[in-house]
């Protein structure tokens, strides 16, 4: 790659971004302008709702000797509600004329509602006719009571039978007022709560009038008070919080926001407006141009997120700054955020640079912004869900992973940082490089670059894939295949219940193998290739790789149980999966029948499922490795365990490599058969044999719950015979696909 | 300095299947000489010239330029020829000079011999005057004026037009035609393709008259009038034409036509 090229085109773009008044607006005028906007809205809508007068109906307002007001013309009482402008009153009275009838309590009660429902009113509050008389008999009786029971005697307000006190008068029940209000309308709930509190103070008013009759102290009714203790860092705390929840995710939307619509100019746009081609026919190579478009789209991703946080953080630190609770974001903001910018804008930027080059105008891009935003966006969220924290599990996850890592450390909480800043990084680094690629793959693809508006027919497309079958399935049919195992299985997975016994086990792996994996390759390849031999790769291998394979898996044996081991001893499995294949591995009735199952089956089904059809298909992006590392990939993925994902995934690399080197699917089924027969027998007869024979066990090392490991040397010569067996491999002739053997041309053409 | 043998280049169609673009094409052309592909639209050219430009990879056939192989080594092959078509536009946010420049960066010309040669260029096309210009705002002949610019700012043996008067006026495609001239004049190997009969016979030294990517015949026009026993350029290509048509009714479907 000529470096040069890259600047060069590097700076077009941006000076030709800084030119587009669209870009310039997205970039600088919208997060210098949006967030003082919104948080100057957001304070003045606030004041509005608290200054906002609300309307109340009162209905029987009680009025008697000896009680604190309550209404005091349209105004609550000042004693009872301090900011009375708030509360808006209008006393309804309902006293009868003369000679009329007497209010009753269900008329009060209707006309409250009618008030509230009509929307007069925000709320409305009414008293029981007999809510005054009621109250004076229940003050007269405590009066009574205080008298003769002289000062130690407590009032009660009711006499249970059975109670000590039979001789006491019981006292009378006071009538409930009704508060009247519609939680469907915001202002009704506001009045709600004014008025709740308006009337709590008058009960405690009438309460306290109460125990002056009963000749009681004041305090009596309230003898303590609840004290808190908030251990957040006072304001500063709690505000720290919020920020470390808010920033990260705001990070994410900007940064994706800033990668897309540049992305969606540089390509979609360049293809509408005729100038792509002028590139492509440049002296440019093609890793170049997107290396450069690349850096451009990462950079105004950066910038794109730089200004709004800034932004934001002025504006929250000046305005949120004044409320109670909360305080300017921390200062470790400004390292960790910037920091962790580089990865998310390199992951969005590839993205979305694959994305826009698929697309094929500017419109058609914007489309795309929608699918992306909505697998971003939750993950992004999901962070934020209450008790979500960083571990393991969550640190693979790709967006949520960086999202939590930044938040720990904004938090101040360094150590789960520490731990799991490994995963994270090698999870989006892995998401970064995997879309880079596809975007170079996408410039490449002259499909992609010269796409032709086809209208859209499933019928057609169908007819199309049956027609035009090629000898072997192409990358999108292999890609096609692996994700239909992979959902397949997962629905399977979530709608089986767990095995109880071996037979559920060996029923579950059958229907797994069978009609999971081998029949959708199976039918695949039948309808999609022209030659399933070529596809299977159904030939005889040159005779020593058949020897070699089985060397192999023997030398590879001890290696895989020792990467096992470091996996297990790194992300320990569950107690309950551990304990449910135990007791499948240890509980089968016969070893033949687990070899059987375990050894034999998956090995003649993966392999022609994985190193089949799916390779082949691989095998048309022009580079072995590649083809090997993806088909590998989806191979892992298929092992619903994760600690089995990881080594199988890297046994689906030496899979792969045997399968392209000897152009056989031969070699791979021998080799898988007897590395999972190892793994299966060794795990029952180790334990065994070193009971027969001690020397043995200089050899393996036994852990405490029946687990085996092999001692180090065990290991040592494995991994040097493995290397040797595969180095070996590696040097055959191979049959190449046309992609490869043009790849070297263009390699041979390009040194020469 | 062009040599094209057997170039094939296929489509997958949804509805059709497999489309023959182009099917064996041969040809050579050598420098001073401008070499006129001739044919209908729809007839292969675009997807011959975009193969020769290493933008579109051929199913089978070879094609070299300055005895660079267009597949194994493209990036060699670009630094050779200038290519100019309707389908490569100048940017809107870019003068014609800067445009200009980019491109002739790109080509690796230093910087001090690359402003002499952008004077000379921008001199000979008479494009001084719209130097600061950006592209948004130029006419189609401006525009074709920087396209060209841009092609030849690197001086390269190889010229390759595609349909590039299309959409010009009069002037200005009388203009870009001498222009070509006095290019092969200095001993370019130009490949030029029209559907436009009068631009063939001005310019083209040797013509192929191409039809559903196929060469129907190819020669000077000397030699294609006498062959055909047909004095009118125009009337000899619908006789060619129409005989292909009569002889092989089935091709229209397999060719991609109206997709090109």
């Amino acid at each position: 790659m000529n470096w040069y090229n890259v600047k060069l085109i590097l700076f077009r773009e941006v000076r030709d971004q800084l030119r587009d008044r669209r870009t310039l607006f997205m970039i600088a005028v919208l997060p210098i302008l949006l967030y003082p906007l919104l948080g100057m809205s957001f304070f003045q809508i606030a004041q509005f709702v608290r200054d906002e007068p609300t309307k109340v109906l009162v209905i029987g307002a009680p009025r008697a000797e000896g009680l604190p007001p309550l209404v005091e013309g349209t105004r609550f009482a000042q004693k009872i509600f301090h900011d009375t402008k708030l509360l808006i009153v209008d006393a309804a009275d309902d006293k009868p004329a003369q000679g009329g009838p007497a209010p009753t309590d269900a008329a009060r009660s209707a006309a409250a509602r009618r008030a509230v429902q009509s929307g007069r009113y925000d709320a409305a509050l009414w008293f029981p006719t007999n809510f005054v008389s009621r109250l004076d008999a229940f003050r007269a009786t405590i009066r009574r009571r205080a008298a003769s029971m002289g000062e130690t005697a407590r009032p009660e307000r009711r006499s249970p039978a059975g109670s000590a006190l039979p001789a006491v008068a019981p006292v009378p029940e006071v009538p409930s007022p009704e508060l009247v209000y519609n939680t469907a309308s915001d202002k009704s709930q506001i009045a709600y709560a004014r008025l709740s509190e308006a009337l709590r103070h008058w009960t405690g008013a009438v309460g306290r009038t109460n125990l002056e009759a009963g000749g009681l102290p004041l305090f009596a009714a309230e003898p303590f008070e609840l004290a808190t203790a908030d251990v957040a860092d006072s304001a500063r705390g709690r505000g720290l919080a919020v920020w470390a929840k808010l920033l990260p995710v705001l990070l994410l939307i900007w940064a994706l926001t800033g990668a897309f619509y540049p992305a969606i100019d540089l390509c979609a746009g360049e293809k509408e407006r005729g100038t792509l081609e002028t590139l492509l026919c440049s002296p440019a190579e093609r890793s170049e141009i997107v290396v450069g478009k690349l850096l451009t789209i990462i950079l105004f991703s950066m910038i794109t997120a730089v200004m709004n946080l800034v932004s934001v953080a002025m504006t929250g630190g000046m305005l949120l700054g004044k409320l109670p609770g909360f305080g300017p974001p921390p200062l470790s903001a400004a390292i960790w955020l910037p920091l962790a910018l580089l990865p998310v804008s390199a992951l969005f930027g590839a993205l979305s640079l694959a994305l826009a080059a698929f697309a094929r105008s500017t419109k058609e891009g914007q489309y795309y912004l929608m699918p992306l935003l909505l697998i971003t966006m939750p993950l992004a969220v999901l962070s934020t869900t209450p008790g979500m924290e960083l571990t393991l599990g969550n640190s693979l996850i790709p967006v949520t992973g960086v999202v939590l890592l930044l938040r720990c450390l904004l938090e101040g909480n360094y150590w789960p940082a520490v731990q799991y800043a490994a995963p994270v990084i090698a999870v989006t680094l892995g998401g970064c490089l995997l879309a880079i690629r596809w975007a170079v793959d996408q410039f490449n693809s002259e499909s992609v670059l010269f796409r032709e508006s086809e209208r859209l027919d499933f019928g057609l497309w169908v007819r199309h894939l049956l027609r035009d079958r090629e000898a072997t399935p192409t990358v999108a049919g292999a890609i096609f295949c692996a994700v239909v195992i992979l959902l397949v299985r997962f629905f399977m997975g979530s709608a089986l219940p767990i095995p109880e016994n071996f037979r559920g086990f060996a029923l579950l792996t059958l229907v797994t193998q069978l009609v999971v994996v081998l029949t959708p390759a199976l039918l695949m390849t039948i309808m999609l290739t022209n030659s399933p031999r070529q596809t299977l790769l159904w030939r005889m291998p040159p005779w020593k790789t058949v020897p070699a394979a089985l060397a192999l898996a023997v030398a590879i044996h001890p290696v895989a149980n020792w990467l096992q081991g470091v996996v297990n001893h790194l992300y320990p499995l569950g107690d309950e999966v551990k304990s449910v294949l135990d007791k499948f591995f240890h509980e089968s009735p016969s070893l033949w029948q687990l070899v059987l199952l375990v050894g034999i089956m998956p090995a003649i089904c993966e392999e022609l499922a994985f190193r089949g059809f799916v390779l082949s298909g691989f095998r048309h992006v022009g580079h072995k490795w590649r083809a090997i590392v993806y088909s590998a990939l989806f191979f892992g993925m298929t092992h619903t365990i994760f600690q089995q994902s990881l080594i199988a995934s890297l046994l689906g690399v030496v899979l792969g490599l045997l399968a392209v080197q000897t152009g056989s699917l031969l070699p791979c089924v021998i080799f898988h058969m007897l590395h999972n027969s190892l793994a299966v027998v060794a795990s029952r007869v180790v334990p065994q044999l070193t009971g027969y024979c001690p020397p043995l066990k200089r050899l393996v090392v036994m852990g405490s719950d029946g687990d085996y490991a092999y001692h180090w040397p065990v290991v040592l010569v494995g991994a040097v015979l493995t290397g040797l067996i595969l180095w070996w491999f590696n040097r055959l002739p191979y049959p190449k696909s046309p992609e490869e053997r043009l790849q070297d041309a263009i390699d041979r053409g390009g040194a020469a | 300095m062009i040599q094209v043998h057997g170039l094939t280049k296929h489509y997958a169609d949804l509805k059709r299947g497999k489309l023959v673009a182009l099917d064996g094409v041969s040809f050579q052309a050598g420098p001073g000489e401008i070499y006129g592909l001739l044919g209908p639209n729809g007839a292969g050219k675009t997807t011959a010239l975009r193969i020769l430009s290493t933008v579109l990879r051929p199913t089978a056939g070879t094609a070299k330029i300055s005895g660079l192989d267009v597949v194994t080594q493209p990036s060699l092959v670009r630094h050779r020829i200038g290519f100019v078509s309707a389908n490569t536009a100048v940017y809107d946010r870019m003068t014609a000079w800067e445009m200009v420049e980019y491109f002739g960066r790109l080509h690796g010309i230093p910087d001090r011999q690359l402003a002499d040669r952008m004077e000379q260029v921008f001199t000979r096309l008479q494009m001084n005057d719209i130097r600061d210009l950006l592209g948004t705002k130029m006419s189609t002949g401006m525009r074709q004026k920087v396209s060209i610019a841009r092609a030849i700012v690197h001086d390269p043996p190889v010229l390759i037009f595609d349909e590039a008067t299309a959409g010009l006026d009069v002037l200005v495609a009388r203009a870009l035609l001498r222009t070509v001239a006095e290019l092969r004049d200095h001993g370019k190997c130009i490949l030029f393709s029209t559907h436009i009969m009068r631009e063939a016979e001005k310019l083209c030294d040797r013509v192929a008259i191409v039809h559903r990517g196929k060469i129907l015949a190819e020669g000077c026009l000397e030699q294609l009038r006498d062959e055909h026993h047909e004095h009118d350029l125009e009337e000899l290509f619908f006789q060619l034409i129409s005989r292909h048509d009569e002889a092989h009714p089935g091709e229209a479907v397999a060719h991609g036509s109206d997709v090109l």
